[in-house]
């Protein structure tokens, strides 16, 4: 009987330290939805354009971020100085991704891997569902990312996307926050990363 | 359909009037460049407002931004974007001092040549007086409206960044007021200033973050 709870106790200790807490606390629920969709860069008319403060080990850096799709299933993603310098030009086409231009100084492969990465989720427009949890206010959708997850936070009471985690297995790598007064342009945007000190604040340009 | 027309022969008409670009003989280049010395001489400080657009190919419209710009002789520029967003670099001696929304920094551009040359190039345009950069092959143009210069980088490394840097110059008072840099791309940044006052005091205490 004490080997059985030792057992049981070590168990629960062991599944638990290693699950997420993104979904700590929320129920599974059955879903229909095949898939989730992230609009905020979604409509070919329009130039996305943000100011970006950037954060990377306690140095600050700003610029302009542009973002433009440019097909149907093509993002033009574009970082230039405050005085209008590119310092680099991405494009994303489904899996393909193409490198227009990067500064010599940027053009490192970990440094670009990780733009690439952070760029490609945020303006990807649609994704596979895997599971689906409820919270009070919020539906959560997860879904595959290579060897990670993504999961989808939308408010249940407008329909809203305010949030996307990307995970491993067991530790949550870096979370995208949004704030949209319509539902349809993002306002502000914040990068986060966990395991590299690196975050990322985009703020929508304002109308004129 | 004779709207149309009419519209038609309103760009016809319009583009035969615009300024055509000539190149300048040696002795006109010879006397520009005395008129362009001799105001960036007599300019001690200036202020003026700009309207910076970014044009990417892709994009429907240009990036634009806008704010001031102060320079006080020799050598110290302060340039600040106000609109959509606050943001302002000063630039002195070896330093890069950065206001970005209320986040401070600091830029040693000491070390990096190509950040001084950049720095040089933004300075000197400002006071239009860059003939003598041994960096640059110069060409000279003159239309009805303006005076052109246009620097074409000869360092390789600068070239990677910027494929041409042009100013455009007042007829009448040899004031730049219009900078254009032309990336290797094609894409390019245009800045245009306005409502300049030259040589008004211009207190040390601008340049200070």
């Amino acid at each position: 009987m004490i080997r059985f709870l030792a057992i049981s106790l070590l168990a629960t200790v062991v599944l638990t330290s290693c699950s997420l807490k993104t979904t700590e606390g929320l129920r599974q629920v059955p879903f229909t939805k095949i898939e989730v969709e992230n609009p905020y860069f979604s409509n070919a008319e329009i130039d996305y354009v943000y100011k970006a403060k950037i954060e990377v080990y306690g140095k600050n850096f700003g610029g302009i971020l542009i973002i433009k799709k440019i097909a149907a299933k093509s993002h033009r993603v574009v970082f230039t100085t405050e005085f209008g310098s590119k310092l680099f030009d991405f494009q994303f086409e489904d899996d393909t991704f193409t490198k227009n231009f990067i500064v010599e100084e940027l053009d490192k492969k970990f440094i670009i891997n990780i733009l690439k990465d952070d760029f490609k989720l945020l303006v990807n427009e649609k994704a596979k569902i895997l599971e689906v949890y409820e919270s009070e206010n919020q539906r959560i959708y997860k879904t595959h990312n290579d060897e990670r997850f993504n999961f989808y936070f939308i408010n249940a009471g407008t329909g809203q996307l305010q949030k996307i985690v990307n995970t491993s297995k067991t530790k949550e790598k870096m979370e995208i926050d949004f704030t949209s007064s319509d539902g349809k342009i993002a306002d502000t945007i914040a990068i986060k990363h966990n395991n590299i000190k690196l975050t990322i604040d985009l703020e929508k340009f304002k109308k004129e | 359909m004779r709207n149309y027309f009419l519209l038609l022969f309103f760009i016809a008409f319009s583009s035969t009037i615009q300024a055509q670009d000539v190149t300048m003989n040696a002795s006109e280049i010879a006397a520009f460049k005395e008129k362009v010395i001799a105001s960036a001489k007599a300019t001690q400080t200036i202020k003026t407002d700009f309207v910076q657009y970014k044009h990417l190919d892709f994009l429907a419209d240009d990036v634009k931004t806008s704010g001031k710009m102060v320079f006080k002789a020799p050598g110290l520029v302060k340039w600040e974007y106000t609109n959509p967003y606050q943001y302002s670099v000063i630039f002195k001696e070896d330093q890069l001092l950065i206001n970005d929304g209320g986040t401070k920094s600091k830029v040693d551009i000491g070390n990096s040549k190509l950040f001084k040359k950049l720095n040089q190039l933004i300075v000197n345009s400002v006071k239009g007086n860059m003939f003598n950069d041994s960096d640059f092959t110069v060409s000279f143009y003159k239309s009805s409206k303006y005076n052109k210069a246009v620097f074409i980088p000869k360092d390789k490394k600068i070239a990677s960044y910027i494929a041409s840097f042009e100013l455009l110059f007042n007829k009448n008072d040899a004031q730049v007021f219009e900078v254009k840099m032309v990336e290797p791309s094609q894409d390019f940044t245009r800045i245009i200033f306005s409502n300049r006052t030259l040589n008004t005091t211009i207190n040390d205490s601008v340049f200070s973050n």
